[in-house]
């Protein structure tokens, strides 16, 4: 709309007095502090996590001692056994030994898969979507991404253990057990297992790198693409020497986000991984166990816990859990910070 | 002169006091009718309908869940003020909640340990009907397999991996056992089924009890091809999808485990005797073990001697903490758990045999009475 | 050159495989679930309860929840987002940026683990709405912070010139003058929020609790029933009917998501026209 189809208003009316005042100078100091205090609040409150998760651990820490990071077992001991154990002065059940490694293990290798695989997927399809998809096919397409990303984990969990997971196990994992990989055979069971929670764990993460990386695609300027074509490049040689390093640092950055988040996938990765703890997977078709799923799946036991170490322990998994999606988190913010600037400065319409 | 007169008085005034307050017989509630049925012996309760409306709230073990759902509308037609909210989520949360308070009643087949008790003055488990275990397998066209716990104990370490092992062919003679492979199914919760079970493996099997023992979440030898599953409905479902597969189901679930084609297995028991888990089996091993129960009800019931007794059979526990917040509170939970063990009232055949329990022993009565008549707020 | 050709054509093809690999498993999900969701659709679905065939307290306790989140994260990040546009300078602008990213990582079962702990159990509030809502709170306050500030940020700097010239104070500029430019952006930060709010279940299950009746507006005390519970249950309660309950909870929980979608398409396509309208 522009102003000149705007009715003018009847220049011989005297002006309106003005029916409220507008707050003054004075009113800001007051709305500036509230402000203030609300811009202090996610700071204070991830101050208070960090707090309470250390505290809440603390306990679990003198007592577990190095051990927590070498030992193999994860367990609360014999609850119903006479005597306890006791630490460097901290008490828990007879039998209790808390260790993290087969749950670090579980948690980053599956992340780690589920990135390697959804790298490739994502980038793909949002190279396809960006480039390829005509603009009238984008919007309705471009839902797909939306959707996944909001589908809530719980029906990605259950999803995997009865239609994927089983699915998967009668096709393409007898084709892989039978190639005897190593690692890569044994019994593929039902469906419950590490590469199945990979495969589910990738295609929740395919959203955050997919639209990131359509957006970057997006903004690649037309000049050097269309300068490429000139040349005589094909399509997919253009989008390899003038997209791909457009976008790379970007991707990489979003890549890590999708890294942390699979880092912290609680729900989905409860109901598919099988919950196997104490040992290591023998084979990717094994049950496993992940940081964020055993401290979901043993909260309940570890609160019959009088002594309170096994709540204590939880905590401590959880720490170390906090202390690697930060390292994550951090690593891809500040990828994604050093790329903003870096965008060749053509500018608009030229 | 006076300290000779004071001292029969102090004596009588002492008397007095002690005699008042052992009796523990007060006025009872008339706007309804009592829960007082013919097997509340020396302990009379206060009970009735409380003035204001209650909710309990419970939730827990996934054993004693259906029993207590068949229970929320007959309990609410006799005390309209009284509505039981029960849940599942296994016995370790039972426990747990009922311990932090977020629940009234934690629905639990393990009995509270030393710990939890200690640590929780005025916690009680009160049982309020006896079940069992059995143990399920999926053998299409094998029926009334024979199972030992040393056997069961021995494959959930692993060390049985074939269903046509030496070991289950021996207990077995004249059956076609299948090559396939034994798939053993465990609870992931904290669960009072793996308690019972772990109990009874442990009484079979030394290495069991000197490795993983017994409680409601233990450290399970890691067996390759072991499965998990939450709640009895999912080891019905896990064991259903899964040939070859053994599991530990409680017994208010066997109407499902039985739809879903599992095979029941028959279990030996301390006297050497091959039973199945029915209403027979289960009162002869409660009647054996329930002699001498502690005051604090915390019995266990696995592998009773008697050439009738089911060996897995355990009392079904509410964890409740004896002090409540409010008057109308303890009243509705001691109505409702008096009304419960009552054979007029919960206890009736009607609603204990849909989930194969049996009926408190009146042996054990007095106590439960006892332990009863401590809530209070 | 027919090589390049033939390398041209295998590469769009891996990219359709690629893009295929996305939309299969999203459809596949999508129609699972109103597929399996279809035996227990009906009008009692929403006028029941959870302990009968319906999921009425569930879906009315997923939209209380929403509506705690709205208000809370809603008001708080805001407000924080324009402080940060609007208000800070320098070191301690980054120094409260910073930390809102960071807190943008945490794993949604830490913030649960760390509210059970200490809003049910320490402060004694017990399985509640505000437990629950404070939790979800701080798993998308990040988001609407981020939105917020960047909504402000792109509103174009002469209209607070403007304003200052015309003797502004900055609250009426900040309410009056840029607040409403920036709004669509501020509102898909919202719906984001929302949507988050709505799929969760990690921070919820520690914090809400359950309840087979329809939530009561109290605070503490009193347990919540939520949607992604019931789809949760399915895994532990037996029968085909409450498959078909869980199903139909994960149907509406889509369905919420979809109308959620819609309107931030909406609000978007609001917003484009606006700015084309800034400008001059």
């Amino acid at each position: 709309m522009s102003i000149t189809t705007e009715a003018r208003p009847e220049p011989s009316a005297p002006p309106r007095p003005a029916r409220r005042r507008l707050p003054g100078i004075g009113a800001d100091r007051s709305v500036r502090s509230v402000l203030l205090v609300a811009a202090i609040i996610p700071t204070a409150a991830l101050a208070f996590l960090i707090y309470q998760m250390v505290k809440t651990a603390w306990p679990a820490v003198i007592f577990n001692g190095v051990g927590f990071f070498t030992t193999k077992t994860f367990t609360i001991g014999n609850l119903y056994a006479t005597g306890t154990e006791v630490h460097h002065g901290y008490t828990a059940a007879k039998g209790a030994s808390y260790g993290i490694l087969p749950l670090v293990f579980g948690t980053v290798v599956s992340s780690f898969i589920a990135v390697i695989l959804a790298v490739p997927v994502s980038v793909g399809g949002a190279i396809l979507l960006a480039e390829r998809i005509p603009v009238r096919l984008q919007g309705v397409l471009g839902t797909f991404l939306e959707l996944l990303a909001g589908i809530p984990s719980v029906v990605f969990g259950l999803w995997g253990i009865y239609t994927f997971g089983p699915l998967l196990s009668r096709t393409l994992y007898k084709w892989i057990a039978a190639l005897h990989i190593p690692w890569f055979t044994g019994p593929t069971g039902a469906g419950e297992g590490m590469l199945t929670a990979s495969l589910v764990l990738a295609v929740m993460i395919v959203p955050i790198i997919a639209s990131t990386t359509r957006e970057l695609v997006r903004s690649v300027p037309a000049i050097s693409k269309e300068g490429a074509l000139a040349l005589g490049l094909t399509s997919s040689e253009t989008v390899r020497i003038v997209t791909i390093p457009y976008v790379r640092t970007g991707v990489v950055a979003a890549s890590i986000l999708g890294l942390a988040r699979a880092l912290g996938e609680t729900i989905a990765v409860l109901i598919i991984s099988g919950n196997f703890l104490n040992a290591y997977p023998h084979s990717i078709f094994d049950p496993f166990s992940t940081m964020a799923s055993t401290i979901a799946a043993f909260l309940d036991s570890a609160l019959t816990d009088s002594t309170g170490m096994a709540v204590h322990s939880l905590a401590e998994v959880g720490l170390v859990l906090l202390a690697i999606t930060l390292v994550a988190n951090l690593a891809g913010r500040m990828l994604s910070r050093r790329f903003s600037g870096a965008g060749l400065p053509v500018g608009r319409g030229v | 002169m006076n300290r000779l007169v004071a001292i029969p008085f102090i004596l009588c005034a002492t008397t007095l006091a002690a005699c008042g307050s052992s009796s523990k017989t007060t006025s009872s509630n008339t706007s309804s009718t009592t829960a007082a049925s013919t097997n509340t012996t020396a302990v009379t309760l206060t009970t009735g309908n409380p003035s204001a409306a209650v909710t309990i709230n419970e939730d827990g073990s996934s054993l004693l869940y259906p029993f207590l759902q068949e229970l929320v509308s007959p309990l609410t037609a006799q005390y309209s003020n009284i509505t039981l909210a029960p849940a599942p989520g296994g016995s370790g949360k039972g426990i747990a909640d009922a311990i932090a308070g977020t629940v009234q009643m934690g629905g639990s087949d393990a009995y509270l340990n030393s710990g939890q008790l200690s640590a929780n003055p005025g916690l009680m488990n009160i049982p309020i009907a006896v079940s069992a275990q059995s143990v399920y397998y999926n053998l299409p066209g094998v029926t009334n397999l024979k199972l030992t716990g040393d056997i069961l104990a021995q494959i959930y370490q692993g060390k049985i991996t074939k269903w046509n092992d030496a070991a289950i062919a021996a207990v077995n003679p004249g059956v076609t056992l299948p090559t396939t492979t034994v798939v053993p199914v465990r609870r992931i919760d904290g669960s009072g089924d793996t308690f019972i079970f772990t109990s009874f493996l442990s009484a079979t099997n030394t290495a069991w009890q000197n490795g993983p023992a017994f409680g409601t979440s233990v450290t399970w030898p890691g067996v390759s091809n072991e499965l998990t599953a939450n709640g009895n409905p999912g080891m019905v479902q896990t064991c259903k999808a899964t040939p070859g597969c053994v599991a530990y189901i409680g017994v208010s679930a066997g109407a499902a485990a039985q739809a879903a084609g599992l095979g029941q297995s028959m279990l030996q028991n301390k006297s050497g005797q091959f039973v199945q888990a029915n209403s027979a089996t289960i009162t002869a091993a409660v009647s054996a073990g329930s002699s001498n129960v502690p005051p604090d009800l915390a019995q266990p019931l696995i592998y009773e001697p008697g050439a009738q007794a089911y060996p897995i059979v355990n009392f079904e526990y509410l964890v409740v903490k004896a002090t409540q917040a409010n008057a109308s509170t303890a009243e509705a939970i001691r109505t409702f758990l008096a009304w419960a063990i009552s054979t007029s009232g919960g206890s009736t055949p009607q609603y204990l045999a849909k989930e194969n329990f049996v009926a408190l022993p009146t042996s054990v009565l007095p106590a439960v009475n006892a332990a009863i008549a401590k809530i209070t707020p | 050159m027919t090589a390049r050709r033939v390398r041209n054509a295998a590469f769009w093809s891996a990219c359709s495989l690629a893009f295929l690999c996305v939309a299969a498993p999203t459809l596949s999900m999508l129609i699972s679930v109103f597929h399996q969701a279809v035996p227990a659709l009906g009008w009692s679905l929403l006028f029941k309860r959870t302990n009968s065939i319906g999921i009425q307290n569930a879906i009315l306790g997923t939209l209380l929840l929403l509506l705690g989140v709205l208000i809370l994260a809603g008001g708080v990040g805001v407000a924080a987002g324009v402080y940060l546009a609007e208000f800070a300078t320098g070191r301690h602008e980054r120094f409260l940026r910073f930390f809102s990213e960071i807190l943008a990582g945490m794993p949604s079962i830490v913030i649960g683990y760390i509210g059970y702990i200490t809003l049910v159990v320490q402060f004694h509030w017990g399985f509640s709405l505000a437990a629950a809502v404070i939790s979800l709170s701080i798993l998308v306050l990040p988001y609407v912070v981020k939105t917020t500030e960047v909504a402000l940020r792109q509103v174009p700097t002469f209209l607070r010139e403007a304003s200052a010239g015309l003797g502004l104070s900055s609250t009426t500029t900040v309410w009056r003058i840029l607040l409403p430019p920036a709004l669509p952006g501020i509102v898909s930060g919202l719906i984001v929020a929302l949507a988050i709010s709505t799929g969760e279940l990690a921070p919820l299950l520690f914090t809400a609790g359950f309840s087979d009746q329809n939530p009561s507006l109290a605070l503490v005390h009193h347990q919540l029933p939520y949607l992604t519970n019931v789809i949760f249950t399915d895994l532990s309660l037996p029968g085909a009917r409450a498959r078909a309950t869980s199903a139909a909870a994960g149907a509406v929980t889509l369905v919420l998501l979809i109308i959620l979608i819609a309107v931030g398409r909406l609000v978007s396509r609001g917003a484009r026209r606006a700015t084309a309208r800034m400008t001059i």
